[in-house]
């Protein structure tokens, strides 16, 4: 079976060992493609126009796709992290819908999944101290001092089950789908594959992306009102 | 020696078996959720974006359960720390 991370290339920089696995370079990848794709804007927008047409209407359709789900989700308040929201989808989405092109989706290893889960981690602090400051860290002795233990405990695993849910159901397909390349009859190798690729990389992968950006949202709300 | 190795491994294996299991009790959840969510749209069907979007953030809250199981079956079966330190054992 083919869903392990294999190791491609190991550097020697100053006496450490850098592995390169095969996340890392797919990362590098999918980087790569939503990089040019920013350039590619960047450049087409040279001749802006206050009343937009074809391309630039579409990017600024997906702009303010982002700027109302904040708005309506998160509140005013948040609207500044629209950016970040905007950032986090659009490489999740591509990086869940990279396993169709026959990509190891990077977010099938648990490090890049808990990579994003640490982002919304500090935000949720970040945010939490700067909107409610002593009356977020009292939060956490309510209602009583004695669950302070049980309030870190359930702050501290929010990070973990964020990613988890994100890295187990795309590992989950994954696996399912190298067992059907690999153990299914020659026949069903070429029919099948298509519908399971159509459900697992492009139905669950958009919509755990989706619900990775809604839960951060939900948390970083919570602490900050 | 391979008896137990034979041993462990068929234990890790019912393990995984059992750890998916839990795969009932969270689809029954999420039916639950559905069900409750088909109700309230047919009962008010100008809300059904909202409830829409509120059942799948509770679907996704839901599966972190079954979610967690799959990662325990997944270990089980193919990076077992037990295997491992059998292995480490022998000389």
């Amino acid at each position: 079976m083919d869903f392990t991370v294999d190791v491609l290339w190991v550097w020697h920089i100053g006496g450490m060992e850098v592995w390169i696995t095969r996340t890392i370079f797919n990362t590098w990848v999918l980087m790569a493609c939503l990089v040019l794709f920013a350039l590619f804007v960047r450049l087409r927008l040279h001749t802006f126009r206050d009343r937009p047409r074809g391309f630039q209407n579409a990017v600024e359709a997906m702009v303010e796709l982002f700027d109302t789900f904040l708005k309506n989700t998160g509140g005013e308040k948040l609207m500044p992290l629209s950016p970040w929201f905007f950032t986090v989808f659009a490489f999740l989405l591509l990086s869940n819908f990279s396993g169709v092109i026959g990509l190891r989706p990077p977010t099938a290893d648990w490090a890049t999944a808990f990579a994003f889960a640490l982002g919304t981690f500090v935000l949720i602090q970040v945010m939490g101290l700067r909107y409610r400051k002593g009356a977020y860290l009292k939060s956490f002795f309510e209602p009583n001092p004695i669950f302070f233990p049980l309030n870190l405990i359930g702050e501290l695993s929010r990070p973990v089950s964020l990613s988890f849910r994100l890295f187990g159901n795309v590992l989950s397909g994954l696996i399912l789908l190298s067992m059907v390349y690999q153990l299914a009859p020659v026949f069903l190798r070429f029919v099948l594959p298509a519908a399971l690729h159509f459900y697992f990389d492009l139905f669950i992968g958009a919509l755990q992306a989706y619900i990775f950006c809604v839960l951060s949202l939900m948390f970083i709300r919570g602490a900050a009102e | 020696m391979y008896e137990s190795l034979a041993l462990i491994m068929a234990a890790a294996h019912i393990a995984a078996a059992i750890a998916l299991l839990n795969g009932l009790l969270t689809t029954f959840g999420q039916g639950k959720i559905v069900a409750a969510a088909i109700e309230s749209i047919a009962r008010q069907p100008e809300a059904a974006d909202s409830v829409r979007g509120t059942m799948f953030i509770g679907l996704a809250m839901a599966e972190t359960s079954g979610i967690y199981g799959l990662l325990i079956a997944i270990i089980m079966l193919f990076a077992n720390p037990l295997v491992n330190l059998y292995l480490q054992q022998i000389p």
